[in-house]
């Protein structure tokens, strides 16, 4: 789906890579100034790099001529950014119908089927000042995509949103993939997401790519590359399947003595699958608890504490696997937590997300 | 001969409406050209650029008017050129007083529309070729709106002071009357006349009014740009 071999150099900066997937979600995972945008840029052909040999769907977008080089709008490559950027100038259906022929797009049933899957048909005569945060980036999508491309290039889509919405999100993003199977290019800095949703990714660390493969693979040795802070405050598990509740509606994973339920998932037993969860997801007990909802309590020796922002960052030992919790410093001091203390971790099983 | 005035001030009135109207009309294109020039292109011949624009704004109005007739003169290649093709003059003409107004109220225009087009966010230009609209396209669908504001400020700033204008225009065009007599040269004829100062009166207060409003509209103007609400998106949400 994409080949792309890019060297630009700007200012104390270079972006080197060689990337090559087939998709149809790629994802790009790196800190900050690892040169994720950058990389973007080049594939929307908005920066212009010494080399750049891009091919995507099998259209040359960029070659080794001068004249090779397609300008941003013959790429059909469509830019979505953290921040919506909405032209505020136009109300939301003048967004929409902003591309060439999406007007036309827009009232067609494609139009529509976009529209309601997005949940924005009821917008349309809307100011963009007047949406909300998630309204705005929802339209920003339809926009994206009544622009008819063949690839959407997504960068940070969720990070200006909170928790809720950012999810919400993500997961019509996933529609998109999966029911207009739109291949994308989708560039963050969170782990979960790019577990959710891509099919291949890449690290990039300070302009070079650390790692490629499937995101499972690659983000849950996060030692094999130099960003590990970033996926560490995660809990990546990679698991055996024990077997299926299917009355319970839970799927039951072997984690060392105990066993994980997670969302009904249709893998064999025996064999093994990723899976993840934020580290806010998981509670803290002194003692196991009677008559809760959760349904993993999980017994865990207390390894470490560390004060991150306003958050600490509890890191648990259960038997040769590490899980992290996040508590405020409230809670932890309430609890009197300690390295070497005995807790047991509560996680609801739908907030265990399967990956790859 | 008070009334004999009254037509004339009225004369001179209208030609200078009419000049400073035609001068920002026709400079308003290049304006934008320009200021977008200034805002986005990033190359160390751009402070040159600039200084040639601002020029006008600092130089003497008369050296300014001097260096337009050593080259628009009708003994002047370019005056001369213009002979040759239409048979007519340009110095000491009614297009003169355009030309010398269009040249002094430039550079007002075209910092206005500098500082507008840089407040655009280029991001959103950049969404804006991504989704398939060219440089040009994107330029009118979405950097020209969201400056509209700040170049009509600007259109509306360098109106008000070509209406002013006397050094440049003085001469390039001289002092004909109904032909190259601004507001200010009447201004200046009538100071200089016998018993002149009493008509002054009523082209001074033209001149006041006139300016006053200009500032105040584009102040106005600018005020709103400054908020981000561009002049359309504010009607589409009423």
């Amino acid at each position: 789906m994409i080949d792309a071999r890019i060297v630009h150099r700007v200012a104390g900066f270079t972006l080197d890579v060689n990337v090559q997937s087939d998709g149809p979600v790629l994802g790009v995972f790196g800190a900050s100034g690892s040169g994720k945008t950058t990389l973007l840029h080049a594939l929307a052909g908005l920066a212009r790099p010494q080399t750049a040999r891009i091919t995507i769907a099998g259209r040359v977008l960029s070659g080794t001529t001068h004249a090779e080089f397609l300008a941003p709008e013959l790429r059909r490559a469509s830019l979505v950014t953290q921040d919506p950027l909405l032209f505020p100038h136009r109300s939301v259906r003048d967004n929409l119908g902003y591309a060439p022929g999406a007007s036309d797009r827009l009232e067609s049933d494609e139009g529509q089927r976009i529209l309601t899957m997005l949940r924005i048909g009821g917008l349309l005569d809307r100011a963009t000042q007047r949406l909300s945060g998630g309204e705005q980036q929802r339209v920003a999508i339809g926009r994206a995509l009544l622009a008819d491309p063949a690839i959407l290039l997504l960068d940070e889509p969720t990070s200006a949103l909170d928790a809720e919405l950012s999810r919400d999100v993500l997961a019509l993003l996933l529609r998109v993939k999966e029911e207009l199977g739109m291949p994308m290019v989708y560039v963050t800095h969170r782990a979960p997401e790019l577990l959710a949703i891509a099919d291949d990714c890449v690290v990039l660390d300070s302009g070079e790519v650390a790692a490629q493969g499937p995101p499972v693979r690659v983000l849950s040795r996060p030692r094999a590359f130099g960003v590990a802070s970033l996926v560490g405050i995660d809990n990546l598990l990679f698991l055996e399947v024990v077997g299926h509740d299917e009355i319970g509606g839970a799927s039951l994973l072997r984690l060392e003595s105990e066993k994980l339920a997670v969302p009904l998932c249709d893998a064999q037993p025996g064999t093994s699958i990723g899976v993840g969860f934020y580290a806010d997801d998981v509670l803290l007990c002194l003692e196991r608890p009677a008559g809760i909802s959760a349904r993993n309590a999980l017994e865990c020796v207390v390894v470490s504490l560390h004060e991150l922002g306003h958050d600490v960052l509890v890191e648990l030992e259960l038997g040769a696997q590490r899980l992290r919790a996040r508590l405020t410093p409230g809670a932890v001091s309430e609890l009197e937590l300690k390295p070497g203390d005995r807790v047991v971790a509560l996680i609801k099983s739908s907030a265990v997300h399967l990956l790859g | 001969m008070t009334a004999l005035f009254d037509v004339a001030a009225f004369d001179v009135i209208w030609l200078s409406l009419r000049v400073a109207a035609v001068a920002v009309a026709s400079t308003l294109v290049p304006a934008i050209a320009t200021g977008w020039l200034l805002a986005r292109w990033n190359h160390p011949a751009r402070a040159f650029v600039q200084g040639a624009v601002m020029l006008p704004l600092v130089l003497p109005p008369v050296v300014t008017g001097y260096l337009l007739l050593i080259v628009l003169g009708r003994s002047r290649p370019l005056g001369m050129l213009w002979h040759t093709l239409t048979g007519g003059h340009i110095a000491y003409t009614t297009g003169a007083c355009v030309i010398a107004a269009a040249v002094v109220g430039f550079p007002l225009m075209v910092e206005a529309i500098r500082l507008a087009i840089t407040a655009v966010d280029p991001r959103l230009e950049q969404v804006s070729r991504s989704l398939g609209r060219g440089r040009f396209d994107t330029f009118l669908r979405v950097t020209v709106p969201l400056a509209a504001p700040g170049i009509l400020a600007g259109a509306v700033l360098a109106w008000a002071r070509a209406l002013g204008e006397f050094g440049a225009t003085i001469v390039l065009a001289g002092n004909i009357a109904g032909q190259t007599r601004t507001i200010p040269l009447a201004v200046y004829t009538l100071l200089n006349a016998r018993d002149g100062e009493a008509g002054v009166v009523v082209l001074i207060g033209i001149s006041v009014t006139f300016s006053m409003a200009a500032l105040l509209m584009s102040f106005r103007l600018s005020a709103r740009d400054a908020q981000g609400r561009p002049i359309r998106a504010r009607s589409e949400t009423q």
